[in-house]
């Protein structure tokens, strides 16, 4: 009986297991293949590996270029947000002040509205601003609206942390600031990195604030040229070197969730489940 | 009260709230007062309407078959999102903690995660191919199966459209809350699971009585976060669909409609006011959401 | 890049941004700087200074950049002086919007692709030159024509606002149908000539095991063209005219009801390649080049954008829509056509002669037969493809134009109400699936019609 049922079970797991990696496996596939061969043959593996796929989508289609553009974009507002958001936090879950409350669930709140009603003044602020199409104006913009989750998701962290550390600290005549530098941020270590994360997941995918704030196709990320190469503004139709460049955009998140994947879910129960 | 605290608080705010001032909260309000407005996004003056922008959005069919997807995305996405996620948990750790999960039930939690992975652009491309008709890979596999008699143009058909998209979210998100479930249930104490197993409950009760209420704060997170996704929508729609949004609007979300009625057409103050009345249905909708989970709580002592 | 309606949308946050910026170009714009003359002569008709220099902006798209530095060297060899600086960029708007205000515009632009300027706009801003001067002088070929002569018909008017020439536009795009030459002779089919003949022939198409006809059914703008081809072919210009200037009933003309019937047809008589309403237009393409359709609506960019995939030999071959009936008012042979790839002077240019000389060596037979080789699609400038040994499509393009003669047509409502273009493209695809008939395709447009008009918010436009 228990045996049979745990038969249908993993026959249900690998079931779903399949659905979710066979259209990537398709896609790995095609991207192998001729444009002819995609077509006449869906199903077929490719009569040879036509690498060569991958080399026209990383130079020809620029995915090469969207990922430097990408790196340079998500790593910066990375970098920015959790700097910034780990000040936030920190304050407002360490001290006491007249407005707190305010402070933290004006913040929040900001995770809770979809990002697209502020897209049409968003876009004016940031021309007034004269950062639309630039890096640094993504970057800001970026990190702005990843800053409610890394607060959110911050603030329940540092405040499960023991107060008697940065209470000798104190005694020690550490200011607040290397307080926070040197003890609290260090002990704050396992949600940093799982906010980091989650942060560079959402950044690195991120696709309607670039579309409508980055209009260059020079500083395309990879979000708005894979979408701009699937609906073919070129010239000429590639769908294998299409499916090149898909594979190549999710190959570096892939590597960076397997090295970390412990990480997530440790700083899942840590933080998003309070 | 120690030395310096305010220059510190205020030196290590400013910074953030700022950002958050300028890039969120500003175009936010702003939307407000443009929603009241004719603003054609060209004319360096915009005329005051009041309220007329909004007593248009009661007329507009576009507007109205929007709100009736997002409302259908929003009662199924979440709802199978969750039912599945939790029973593939529930099958990964044994329905509790420390119980064993199946075999190879770390590879699955991988495995599971991968289509979190792919941002939206990707997804719609991909998906694109998964629907395409005659020999896609949606159409193929029925074929395979011997199922000919279900191949169609998903996307092309007004009744299998918006399930299509449905079922993209579904694929894409169940993967994150599997983790985010199976976390949840790895912390739940193994002498409680352990109790229920010596009164002789089953599986099933097992996962009805002990694992479910354990893990409700989980789900509740879940319901919002996913609450959220259902309603926006735009990316994939835009990328996937027929027109976008078709055919013929069966696939028409807010977001589409907000997006292309700014700019598109022109029309940024009725987008505004497109864009405030969802703010408003966000907002309402979360605060339900919370209240109507928040009832009972399991206290573990 | 193709004028295609797909850009259109594709492309609606840059012109969304666009139209944003030139709110500011209407608001903006200072003295105008001190502009270099010379003398003219008949070797220097439109008087440039011989030394000054010039600055070119352009895009570079899908039409690449090659005929606009062509004409560089063209004018070089003119002005020796003059150094001519030659930018190509994909975003013209972006890099320019600032510099319009600042009154510091380059001496030509080429205004097209998803960045592009709102004309309309920088032509209320005064911030264009008035082209009349150019359109006169002789041109670079003959100096006996003026270069307004050289030009295939309709494309000073396309590039009229108010009465006065501002753009010229250089590629010429027409939309028909296609097919393929080689497939047609092997089974001994001929184009047919009129629409029941092209039922008929469907018939044995199919019959032969293909099916007749495929379409990118995710945007059905495309078989709009069709069908609002056949319609202008039985009403004539009177009935496109009615459409765009939005008049009562002007969806429910006899010619356009007829022609969203005879388009009907191909669905009642299952003439569609199954399954054509979820592909999109490189899927459809790709279906057709691959022998899978005998049939697809499509511009004349379609050589271009396949490229890649056109089997050997396949020569590809586009035909004007057949007669919808006996009593066409339009004669055989006439076609749907427009032009794209706006060029334009900036009015506060510093070497605007400089510009409109530019303009004048871009347009002359030389660069024109550059173009239809390099960027395989046709430029507006009359006979510039004669003599030259084309690609197998450009060629029957060319073909295509040149039995039109006169007889080449477009509509406007596309662009002037976009609002309506949506409403019609849904209908179609609702026509296209068999879930509306023409009689419900045309209520739908209709209302929809009345309703743009109704609407004081909107602007209107007459022609």
């Amino acid at each position: 009986m228990t045996r049979l049922s745990n038969g249908a079970l993993h026959l249900v797991l690998a079931a779903w297991a399949a659905l979710v990696t066979l259209p990537l496996a398709w896609a790995v596939l095609s991207s192998l293949k001729t444009d002819a061969e995609i077509f006449d043959s869906p199903w077929t593996l490719p009569s040879t590996p036509h690498w060569e796929n991958w080399a026209r989508a990383w130079n020809e289609a620029s995915i090469g270029r969207y990922l430097l553009n990408t790196v340079i974009v998500v790593g910066g507002a990375l970098a920015l947000v959790m700097l910034l958001g780990a000040l936030c936090a920190y304050c407002l879950a360490r001290y006491e002040f007249p407005g707190n409350r305010l402070v933290y669930y004006a913040l929040v709140a900001g995770m809770l509205f979809p990002v697209f009603l502020a897209l049409v003044p968003l876009f004016f602020v940031v021309d007034q601003l004269g950062m639309l199409g630039t890096y640094h104006g993504l970057i800001l913009v970026y990190a702005a609206y990843a800053l409610p989750f890394t607060v959110f998701f911050l603030h329940a962290f540092f405040r499960s942390l023991p107060s008697a550390t940065a209470e000798a600290a104190f005694l020690d005549g550490c200011s607040h600031t290397g307080v926070f530098f040197r003890v609290m941020l260090p002990m704050a270590r396992p949600g940093m990195v799982s906010v980091g994360i989650f942060n560079f997941l959402g950044l690195w995918n991120q696709y309607l604030l670039p579309l409508v704030l980055n209009p260059d196709p020079d500083r395309y990320v990879l979000a708005q040229g894979l979408a701009a190469l699937a609906v073919s503004q070129g010239y000429r139709s590639d769908f294998s070197g299409l499916f090149a460049g898909l594979i190549i955009a999710i190959l570096p998140v892939l590597l960076a969730y397997l090295l970390f994947q412990r990480q997530i879910r440790a700083g899942l129960t840590a933080g998003a489940v309070r | 009260m120690r030395h310096g605290k305010y220059r510190f608080l205020i030196g290590a705010l400013a910074p953030p709230l700022l950002l958050y001032g300028v890039f969120v909260v500003s175009p936010y309000a702003q939307a407000f007062h443009l929603a009241l407005t004719d603003w054609n996004g060209l004319s360096a003056e915009a005329g005051f309407v009041g309220l007329a922008n909004f007593a248009e959005l009661w007329g507009d069919p576009l507007f109205l078959a929007a709100l009736r997807n997002n409302g259908l995305l929003l009662l199924a996405v979440p709802l199978a999102t969750i039912a599945l996620a939790l029973f593939f948990a529930a099958c990964l750790t044994g329905g509790g903690a420390r119980r064993k999960g199946v075999r190879g039930s770390g590879l699955y939690r991988v495995v599971y995660f991968f289509p979190q992975l792919l941002s939206v652009a990707i997804l719609g491309v991909l998906f694109q191919f998964v629907y395409t008709p005659g020999d896609g890979l949606l159409n193929g596999l029925l074929g395979a199966v011997g199922l000919d008699a279900l191949q169609r143009s998903w996307l092309a058909d007004p009744a299998t459209a918006l399930p299509a998209v449905a079922a993209v979210m579904v694929w894409s998100a169940v993967g994150f809350y599997v983790v985010l479930f199976t976390a949840a249930m790895d912390s739940i104490p193994a002498d409680v699971v352990e109790a229920a197993t010596l009164d002789g409950a089953g599986r099933f009760t097992l996962f009805r009585r002990i694992t479910l209420p354990l893990v409700r704060d989980s789900v509740q997170v879940a319901y919002v976060y996913l609450g959220i996704l259902a309603l926006d929508g735009f990316a994939l729609v835009q990328i996937m669909t027929v027109g976008p949004g078709g055919p013929d609007n069966a696939t028409e979300v807010m977001g589409l409609t907000l997006y292309r009625a700014a700019f598109t057409y022109g029309e940024f103050g009725y987008a505004a006011a497109m864009g405030v009345t969802l703010f408003f249905i966000t907002l309402t909708l979360t605060a339900l959401a919370l209240r109507a989970t928040r009832s009972e709580r399991v206290e573990l002592a | 890049m193709n004028p295609t309606r797909r850009t259109v949308l594709r492309a609606s946050t840059a012109a969304g941004a666009a139209a944003a910026l030139s709110g500011c170009v209407t608001a903006g714009g200072s003295d105008p700087a001190e502009q270099a003359t010379g003398a003219v002569t008949d070797e220097n008709p439109l008087g440039v200074p011989a030394d000054t220099d010039l600055e070119v902006v352009m895009f570079d798209g899908g039409y690449g950049d090659e005929y606009t530095r062509h004409a560089v060297t063209l004018y070089e060899e003119r002005h020796p002086g003059a150094a001519v600086t030659h930018e190509g960029l994909q975003k013209v708007g972006e890099v320019l919007q600032p510099r319009f205000v600042a009154g510091e515009p380059p001496d030509v632009v080429d205004n097209t692709g998803a960045g592009r300027l709102d004309i309309a706009a920088l032509a209320d801003a005064g911030q264009l030159t008035d082209l009349a001067e150019l359109l006169d002088a002789p041109s670079l070929d003959d100096p006996s024509v003026p270069v307004r002569d050289t030009l295939l018909p309709g494309v000073v008017e396309d590039g009229t606002l108010d009465g006065t020439a501002y753009f010229l536009n250089y590629s010429y795009v027409v939309w028909g149908v296609w097919y393929s030459r080689s497939l047609f002779d092997e089974h001994g089919w001929t184009y047919p000539a009129t629409w029941d003949d092209m039922i008929a022939l469907c018939g044995e198409i199919k019959a032969a095991g293909i099916a007749p006809w495929t379409w990118q059914g995710k945007y059905p703008e495309y078989m709009m063209d069709p069908l609002q081809s056949l319609a202008a072919k039985a009403g004539g210009l009177e009935l496109v005219r009615a459409v765009d200037n939005l008049e009562p009933d002007a969806w429910r003309q006899d010619g356009v009801l007829a022609a969203a019937d005879a388009i009907h047809r191909l669905v009642t008589g299952g003439h569609l390649l199954e399954g054509s309403e979820g592909l999109s237009h490189t899927e459809a393409q790709n279906a057709w080049s691959g022998g899978q359709a005998a049939f697809i609506p499509c511009g004349s960019w379609l050589e271009g954008e396949q490229q890649g995939v056109t089997p050997e030999g396949f020569d590809m071959t586009l035909a004007a829509l057949p007669a919808l009936t006996a009593a066409d008012a339009l004669p055989d042979g006439a076609v749907q056509g427009a032009s794209s790839e706006s060029f334009l002077v900036p009015a506060q240019a510093l070497n605007p002669r400089g510009g409109l000389e530019y303009l004048r060596c871009l347009f002359s037979g030389e660069v024109a037969r550059g173009f239809a080789e390099s960027a395989r699609a046709m430029p507006v400038v009359k006979g510039a493809t004669e003599g030259l040994d084309l690609a197998p499509g450009l060629a029957s393009v060319a073909a295509a134009l040149d039995t039109a003669g006169e007889h080449v047509f477009g509509y406007k409502y596309r662009t002037w109400y976009p609002e309506l273009a949506k409403a019609v493209d849904d209908a179609t695809g609702e026509l296209l699936t068999g879930r509306a008939d023409p009689e419900q395709w045309a209520d739908r447009i209709q209302q929809a019609a009345d309703q743009t008009a109704a609407d004081d918010t909107i602007a209107k436009h007459e022609r």
